[in-house]
């Protein structure tokens, strides 16, 4: 239908491998494939192997949670952490940090933090039994608001800890200590991502308008619910290990469909693997650059797309 | 003879006007930081302190001032409202506040010291203001004595045999120091060498990737005081092979607020390293 | 099934706020009728083409589609059965047409089915009806408003409903398009029985092919009946507050409201 979307997602398939084994074999310490495994380097390997997983699902899933909540919100500058669950994530780590709570428990603070934010968020735009895009929205920005008011008064009252402790949060870092946490989040990922996937003719429907979606037969208000809660679990988990990773689940997907289209049968996918793909860039990039420093990997994700974005968005507008 | 006399006035009138020397009996001191705070009271000044930040903790005299804010958000209305005669505050975060103050014409003496050394040189210089130059003297006697015996120490000890170190500021990031910041110096001088001596910058991110590399002996948390360490670390990923969790090496046991602030107890936390360096 | 009732309101009331916009409509609609409704701003036109579509739930009274309750009816099944022409179609523009009128086979789609072959020749066989087939592959932002309205149309075709409500298809149309996408729907109310039922504004567009007209009036039905009944100058008068002319089509001699200005003398009667 729409010319060369196969070719043109085979070639994404390609780079989304190769991306996997420069994420691998790159890193501050450099070694060849063959010095990497080695029993003596297994810790390394290990340790790439985590960081370049984690980096896929964050990439990934970041794009697809923007695809989808574009969709759902009809709106092009809606993004994963719009609907406040990042802060509220921000917050529960921050009074885990003040509580002196094991470090261990910091994610599951966190957890808690964003199922607090989605439960306000819920009750303030509901009205009636219905959901609202416009009002889903406004509840995000106010609760947003306010944890990180909140979080901005804890930590000015209790001091460097507080703040260092949310660092991870504010920058982002893809570091993996805990492979059983890694575990759980990808579990809650791709289950999301796979249900998301699921309704990409739901998707393609409610994104030409409510009214229009009903017309087509889709039950929109059971939609609604179920994309919220489930865009706001997977973003949540996602805050919970790796903090705040801005750019990617904005730009990614309007990326993407300028690649593959607005069909989100194909441009689902087509997100997933370009926000892998830019995730493990940006990864290498930020362990490699100042090596031993490494660069925040929020740092890197804004400075690095935002000039290919604007150069594809300049490309575009020649085009039409 | 009148000429002579005109020109000593006119030199004592300047030296008066322009030298940065203050009344010592009717000085006004505010403190915005821990570090300068514990310097002020061990050069004897107490009543002269009219402000601290609410950070600043010790003495315990220290609580008994009132308050003028935090380290970044000190309260510039209430420091004015002392009429301070001088301000002492640290670099980094501090820096728009310090030039704040300058514009209200306020009298502001940063101590920002990269080295021990040049600790030692911020305390002479903080006792030169305040008319205490001869206690701050003794002081920094006082400390490089005791410097010295830690040298004297380490330096039978040949740099290649020199255990290898890591100071962990924050777990994830994975944050430390560098060359250029107190903490390194204290390090070297206990006797260890600092793992991330290429860092580039004061404070930093560092690889963990780098950290499984260098494999360092002894690791050093400047949080997280006396809770279970090991826990934290022995589920790290890719951790457990590193000498220091291999050998149980790692400590959380000295006061981050001896080892984090650039005063005079940093020497207590110097020997505490040393201690721990070279268990004696 | 022609000539039987498909859709039928019983004093069904409903809104969006407190007050009232829809206020005890009964109406009855056969199957192969050609129905145009009509009415100033305000009146209700497009809140009762909301609650018929079932885009807004009406407050009370009965709604029976098909022989069943319309709550009872899954909206799925519902729309493979009925389908809606809007007015708002900027939702459509990053889409090719084609992909635009494969959108109408959504109700016939299993979630985790693609368009078949078969699905495909639907769309395009929509298309060639509406007159779009040419430029199926060209996205909808570069196709001209009646072009774009053409291919709105081949998606409400393509879920091969039994019953078509438009909401002013027409209002942003020139008078050459306006008689196409009518001459349209006449050919497939004509052919293949398609119910049809359009809120209109133009008033002559409704008599000449509408077969029958409610004019709304306040949230309730004024009038209904046959063009020749319900256009009388008494009774666009007394619902539009304008004097008006009423003469015959000298073509199709179907009744003909023509405006009077203000100022003219004949006002002063």
């Amino acid at each position: 239908m729409r010319g060369g979307i196969a070719r043109k997602t085979i070639l994404l398939i390609t780079l989304f491998v190769l991306a996997i084994i420069w994420g691998v074999l790159s890193g501050s310490v450099s070694m060849t494939a063959g010095e990497l495994v080695r029993a003596e380097n297994r810790q390394i390997l290990n340790l790439r192997l985590a960081r370049t997983f984690l980096a896929i699902l964050a990439g990934g899933g970041l794009a697809v949670l923007g695809a989808t909540l574009q969709a759902l919100l009809r709106n092009p500058l809606a993004e994963p952490y719009l609907l406040g669950t990042s802060n509220g994530a921000g917050l529960g780590a921050v009074i885990a940090v003040i509580l002196g709570l094991s470090s261990v428990l910091l994610p599951v603070a966190a957890f808690i933090g964003t199922l607090v934010s989605i439960v306000l968020v819920y009750f303030i735009s509901k009205h009636g039994n219905k959901l609202s895009a416009h009002s889903l929205i406004l509840a995000g920005v106010i609760v947003s608001i306010a944890f990180s008011g909140l979080m901005i008064f804890l930590i000015s009252i209790c001091g460097d800890e507080a703040f260092n402790g949310v660092l991870w949060w504010l920058w982002g870092s893809l570091q993996v200590y805990d492979f059983r946490l890694l575990l759980i989040v990808s579990v809650i990922v791709f289950a999301g991502v796979g249900v998301i996937f699921i309704f990409s003719q739901d998707l393609n429907a409610i994104s030409l308008g409510e009214e229009e979606a009903i017309h087509l037969g889709i039950n929109t208000e059971f939609l609604k619910v179920l994309l919220f809660l489930i865009t706001s679990l997977v973003t949540g988990s996602l805050v919970c290990i790796c903090g705040i990773i801005g750019f990617v689940g904005l730009v990614i997907p309007h990326m993407a469909r300028i690649v593959v289209g607005p069909n989100h049968r194909s441009l689902l996918p087509a997100s997933w693997l370009a926000g892998a793909v830019f995730m493990i860039f940006c990864d290498v990039l930020s362990r490699t650059l100042f090596s031993p420093m490494e660069i925040p990997i929020g740092v890197m994700t804004a400075v690095t797309g935002a000039p290919v974005f604007i150069a594809l968005l300049k490309r575009r507008e020649r085009v039409s | 003879m009148k000429r002579i006399l005109c020109l000593s006035a006119l030199i004592v009138f300047a030296a008066a006007v322009f030298t940065p020397k203050l009344d010592a009996k009717a000085m006004r001191i505010v403190s915005l930081a821990p570090s300068t705070t514990e310097i002020l009271f061990a050069l004897g000044l107490d009543e002269e302190i009219v402000g601290v930040s609410q950070f600043c903790d010790y003495p315990s005299k220290a609580l008994l001032k009132s308050r003028v804010g935090t380290m970044s958000e000190p309260n510039i209305e209430l420091i004015s409202a002392l009429k301070p005669d001088i301000v002492f505050c640290t670099g980094l975060e501090q820096a728009p506040v310090v030039a704040k103050m300058k514009r209200l014409n306020m009298n502001v003496f940063v101590s920002d010291p990269a080295s021990i050394a040049e600790l030692l040189g911020s305390i002479r210089q903080m006792g030169d203001i305040t008319g205490r130059g001869k206690e701050a003297a003794a002081l920094t006697e006082r400390m490089l004595d005791e410097i010295e015996s830690v040298q004297a120490d380490v330096r039978l000890v040949p740099y290649t045999k020199r255990p290898k170190v890591f100071f962990e500021i924050w777990h994830n990031p994975l944050m430390t120091v560098g060359p250029g910041s107190i903490i390194d110096d204290l390090i070297t001088i206990a006797g260890g060498i600092n793992i991330a001596h290429d860092l580039g910058s004061q404070y930093g991110n560092f690889s963990p990737e780098e950290l499984i590399r260098r494999n360092p002996d002894y690791i050093f948390m400047g949080y997280m005081y006396k809770t279970r360490a090991t826990p934290l670390f022995e589920n790290r990923m890719g951790w457990k092979d590193v000498s220091a969790v291999r050998n149980n090496r790692i400590y959380n046991d000295i006061d981050p607020d001896i080892l984090l602030r650039p005063g005079p107890r940093i020497i207590e936390a110097l020997k505490e390293v040393h201690a721990r360096l070279y268990e004696r | 099934m022609n000539g039987l009732p498909i859709f039928k309101m019983v004093d069904v009331n409903g809104g969006y706020l407190k007050t009232p916009v829809i206020k005890g409509i009964s109406l009855e609609i056969n199957s192969g009728d050609f129905v145009g409704i009509i009415g100033p701003n305000g009146s209700g036109k497009s809140t009762l083409l909301r609650i018929m579509s079932r885009v807004l739930d009406p407050w009370s009274g009965s709604i029976v589609f098909d022989g069943c309750r319309i709550d009872s009816i899954s909206i799925k099944g519902f729309c493979r059965k009925v389908a809606f022409v809007s007015q708002d179609i900027s939702g459509y523009l990053p889409f090719t047409a084609l992909e635009a009128a494969l959108m109408g086979r959504i109700p016939h789609l299993r979630r985790l089915n693609t368009e078949t072959k078969k699905d495909i020749a639907i769309a395009e066989g929509a298309l060639h009806l509406t007159g779009a087939l040419e430029f199926k592959d060209k996205r909808m932002d570069e196709l001209s408003a009646g072009e774009q309205q053409r291919v709105i149309i081949a998606k409400a075709l393509a879920q091969q409903p039994a019953l078509l409500f438009l909401d002013e298809p027409t209002s942003h149309l020139d008078i050459g398009h306006q008689i196409q996408v009518m001459d349209l729907l006449k050919k497939l109310n004509g052919r293949s029985g398609l119910t049809i039922v359009m809120v209109l504004h133009d008033l002559n567009l409704a008599s000449e092919y509408c077969r029958n007209i409610i004019l709304l009036n306040e949230g309730k039905v004024f009038k209904e009946g046959k063009p020749e009944d319900v256009l009388t100058y008494q009774n666009i008068e007394s619902v539009y507050n304008t004097v008006v002319v009423v003469r015959n089509n000298p073509i199709s001699s179907k009744p003909y409201v023509m405006a009077v200005p203000g100022d003219s003398t004949c006002r002063n009667k």
